[in-house]
C-alpha cells in the first residue's frame, strides 16, 4: 500500500539555533525530513526496517 | 549555614507535619514513603536470611511512614522544629538536623534539552492494516519510529545526515 506524504509541524527548541521555533516535518515512505523554519537547519532520516504484526 | 531537616512521621500524621512545616516557613521539600521499624519493635528479632522471609517480615511488621525533607536556613531551624513538635505532640516522630557543607545545583543541559524526544500523531489509513487509525511518530536525535496504534506495524528510520542552510 503506497504511503502518502505527511506534513506535520512541531514547536520545539531548534538543535542548531536554540530558538523555540516551528519545525516542518515531512514523512515520506522512505524518508523523514525535519526543517527548522527559522534557521533552515534540516535533519534527514532514512527508512531502516519494518516490524509487522503477526496476522 | 544551611541544614537538611528530616522529619520522620507515621503516614497518618503527614498532613499535620506538612502544615506545621509550611506554617513555620519552609519553601521547598520532598517526601519519601518508607516502611520502618523502631528499635523497640525490632528488638529480639532474628530473621531467616532468604530474601522472601526478610521482605515478608518487613511487609508484615513494619509501619508505613513518611520522611519529609527540606533544606532550611540554620537560624530558622529551631522555629520550624518547635512548630513541628507542638503540632505533633503525643504522636510518634523523629527529627534529624543535618548540617550541609555545600550545595551544588546544576541546571538541565541546554544541548540535552534541545535533543529531546518528540512525539506526534497523525490519523491516516495504516500502510499495513489499512484502518484509519492514529499513527504515532517518535523522533529522537538519531532515529525515528512510526507505528500504527491499531495493528502495531512499525517503521524504523535512522538519521542519514543534517544540513545547515548558509544565510
Amino acid at each position: 500500500m503506497p504511503v502518502k506524504k505527511w506534513k506535520l509541524e512541531k514547536g520545539a527548541n531548534c538543535y542548531n539555533c536554540g530558538d523555540a521555533t516551528i519545525h516542518d516535518i515531512e514523512v515520506d515512505e522512505f524518508d523523514i525530513k525535519i526543517r527548522c523554519r527559522d534557521c533552515g537547519f534540516s535533519r534527514y532520516y532514512t527508512f531502516h526496517l519494518v516490524d509487522l504484526p503477526r496476522k | 549555614m544551611k541544614v537538611h531537616l528530616r522529619v520522620f512521621v507515621e503516614i497518618e500524621n503527614l498532613g499535620k507535619a506538612m502544615n506545621a512545616l509550611v506554617e513555620a516557613g519552609i519553601t521547598g521539600f520532598y517526601i519519601l514513603e518508607y516502611k520502618g521499624m523502631s528499635p523497640q519493635d525490632w528488638k529480639g528479632f532474628s530473621i531467616k536470611e532468604d530474601p522472601k522471609s526478610a521482605i515478608g517480615l518487613i511487609q508484615d511488621y513494619a509501619t508505613d511512614a513518611v520522611l519529609v525533607c527540606s533544606v532550611v536556613e540554620e537560624e530558622k531551624t529551631d522555629k520550624i522544629v518547635e512548630s513541628v513538635m507542638q503540632t505533633l505532640e503525643g504522636e510518634k516522630y523523629t527529627i534529624l538536623e543535618v548540617p550541609i557543607r555545600r550545595i551544588i545545583v546544576n541546571n538541565k543541559d541546554l544541548e540535552k534539552e534541545r535533543a529531546e524526544t518528540w512525539l506526534l500523531e497523525k490519523e491516516v489509513p495504516c500502510f499495513y492494516c489499512g484502518e484509519n487509525s492514529v499513527q504515532r511518530i517518535r523522533i529522537d536525535m538519531n532515529k525515528a519510529k512510526i507505528w500504527c496504534t491499531n495493528c502495531g506495524a512499525t517503521r524504523y528510520y535512522l538519521i542519514k545526515g543534517v544540513e545547515k542552510e548558509v544565510s
